[in-house]
Order: structure tokens, then C-alpha cells, then sequence
């Protein structure tokens, strides 16, 4: 199946573990779309850079918008403020990593 | 890349380095124009302040008020104040009288309706009356809510809207640099409440744009009113 890789910056002010971020998308993709809509996302972190706080993180491309949104309704973890914000959608994991310059 | 737009950042001027973290993350996330909405009695001084902070970070800023009268007679005051002293101007509306009026009336840039509100919503009545556009503050409304009603609000809104080929602006209404969204993420949560993708990526950029676009030639000094312009001859 196609995927499509986005590189996100991860904005918690805490430190912050590739488990407890995968726990994060996990918990808000079921929360908005179910566990149908979670399989179908499919969700996956394919790169966790902890001192940069950014992820390249995978999904279905069918369900791109889906996790969009499920991202975007990322507001808490673990009772501290959290947001996911996009910084580049790519079909490559090449293509994510590479910054704009 | 497109110039996105997020017309409805809401910055805290008394707070610097919120609004720097807010300048910070709205830059990283591609928008190049934002729209700060500020109190309308806050000092020229204090705006000024604020609006360098996101200009530093390469953001063009345009400047917005949100006006929430209670009545058409407040908000027929409101407009002749402060319709020439704001690039953008936005009302919330709070009942049925001032959403009819406000969509009726050629001065209001947008209109946006409450997503606490249960009473009143973006309906087929007010799509036909609106000459501006509907802001849909998808951020704000949606993020903390645990019932369904604002889903269903908004997704009633957009289905509304497109049935009446309305203009839809898409916003964040981001209050911290905690609310922050990319436009990806904006035009992703309206497609998942029913909007097209064209329509959706239209609304994070050239709708706002255009709204922009046309509020500051009316700013120009050469501007006289719709369609009407002081054309001075080039010298030959």
C-alpha cells in the first residue's frame, strides 16, 4: 500500500519518548476516527529525532487527511499541552527529511 | 508555494514571549500572511509592538477585529468606528438579528458563528444573505470538546456553504502558540467534516488572500469606491 511521509515538529515543552508519541497518535486517531478508522490510517514512526523534537511519521496516503486532523486534535499529553505540526508531506522518507531551505 | 493565510491568530500583547513561541511556529508552518486580531482599545504603540514580533519572523501581518455586538443598532455603530482603522473586519455572531445583518452588510469581511453556541448556526437563510465570507475557526471550536455538537455544527456549516457556493475562510482562532495548526492540518480537518480538497486548500489560501488582497486597495489613496480609482496620466 501506498504511504505518505510527513515530518512533524513535536511542540511539549517535557521530554518526550518515541513510545509516548507513538501512544499520542495512537490514542487521538482512535479517539476521532474509531479503531476502523485507526487500522485504516495506520499510523507509524518511522524517525524519532528526541533533540530537535522532530518525527517523520508514516500513514496510508488514503488517509492522509485523517491523520491530519487526528494530529491537529493533539492538544494534551500526560496533562501537559501538546501539538504536532507538519512541516513537510512527501512520498519518499527522503523527501520528508529534507528541510526546505 | 501557495501563500497561506491563517486570518484569525488571536495573540496575547501583554505576553511577549507567547507571542514570539506563536510568530516562531506559524513561520515553520509556511503561513505568510496572518491576521492578529487585537482588542479595539489597545495603544497604537502596543500594536505596533506586537505586529514587529511577527514581522521579524517574515510574516506579513494584517490587522483584525473581531466585533460581537448584541444588537443591529451596535453593530451598525461598530462598523462606521472601526471599519476604516482594521484591514479585516469579523463578526461573531451572537443572535439572529446581527448574523442576518451582518451578512447583509458589504462592510463585513466575514462572519463566524460561535461554536459554543447551540441557538443559532451557519444556516441556508444566512447563506443567501451573505455577501462576505463564513470563517469556520476550526481549532478553536473543535479542540477540548468532548460532545459531538461541534463536529456536527461545523460539518453542517460546510455542506450549507457548499450548496450555496459561499465563500469559506478557514482559521485556527489560536489563542497560544499551543493552538497553532498548519494549514495541511486545517484543510485536512475540513475535509474530514465534508469539504472538498480543492475547496478546502482554496480556504487557507486564495480566498483569504483575496479578501486581503481587495481591503487593502481600499486603503490605497487612490481608491475612491468599488470599481472606481484616481487614475493619474503618465507624463510623456
Amino acid at each position: 500500500m501506498t504511504r505518505r511521509y510527513i515530518l512533524v515538529k513535536v511542540v511539549y515543552d517535557r521530554k518526550i519518548t518515541n513510545e509516548q508519541l507513538d501512544e499520542a497518535l495512537n490514542s487521538s486517531a482512535k479517539r476521532y476516527f474509531g479503531e476502523v478508522g485507526l487500522s485504516r490510517i495506520d499510523p507509524r514512526i518511522i524517525r524519532f529525532d528526541a533533540d530537535s523534537s522532530t518525527a517523520i511519521i508514516s500513514c496510508e496516503r488514503n488517509a492522509t487527511p485523517e491523520f491530519g486532523a487526528a494530529i491537529a486534535l493533539i492538544t494534551t499529553y500526560a496533562e501537559a499541552p501538546m501539538s504536532i505540526l507538519p512541516l513537510r508531506v512527501s512520498g519518499t522518507v527522503k523527501g520528508a527529511a529534507r528541510r526546505e531551505k | 508555494m501557495a501563500n497561506y493565510l491563517d486570518l484569525h491568530v488571536i495573540p496575547r500583547p501583554e505576553d511577549t514571549q507567547s507571542c514570539e513561541r506563536m510568530a516562531d511556529l506559524l513561520s515553520e508552518a509556511h503561513y505568510r500572511t496572518v491576521g492578529l486580531t487585537v482588542a479595539t482599545g489597545l495603544l497604537n504603540e502596543r500594536i505596533r509592538a506586537v505586529r514587529r514580533i511577527f514581522e521579524d519572523r517574515g510574516l506579513d501581518t494584517v490587522l483584525r477585529v473581531d466585533l460581537k455586538p448584541s444588537s443591529r443598532t451596535e453593530l451598525l455603530r461598530l462598523l462606521r468606528r472601526f471599519r476604516n482603522l482594521y484591514d479585516i473586519v469579523a463578526v461573531g455572531c451572537l443572535n439572529h438579528q446581527v448574523a442576518t445583518v451582518s451578512c447583509r452588510d458589504s462592510r463585513v469581511d466575514m462572519v463566524f458563528f460561535h461554536g459554543a453556541s447551540r441557538n443559532l448556526r451557519f444556516s441556508h437563510t444566512f447563506a443567501r444573505l451573505l455577501r462576505g465570507a463564513i470563517e469556520l475557526n476550526l481549532v478553536s471550536d473543535l479542540i477540548n470538546r468532548d460532545d459531538g455538537w461541534a463536529f456536527a455544527r461545523l460539518r453542517k456549516a460546510i455542506r450549507v456553504a457548499s450548496d450555496h457556493h459561499v465563500k469559506v475562510v478557514l482559521s485556527s482562532g489560536a489563542r497560544s502558540f499551543e493552538m497553532v495548526r498548519s494549514p495541511f492540518q486545517i484543510s485536512a480537518l475540513a475535509i474530514t467534516l465534508g469539504l472538498n480538497q480543492e475547496d478546502s486548500i482554496r480556504a487557507v489560501s486564495s480566498t483569504p488572500s483575496s479578501i486581503v488582497t481587495a481591503n487593502r486597495m481600499k486603503h490605497a489613496s487612490e481608491y475612491v469606491e468599488e470599481g472606481v480609482k484616481i487614475v493619474v496620466p503618465s507624463r510623456r
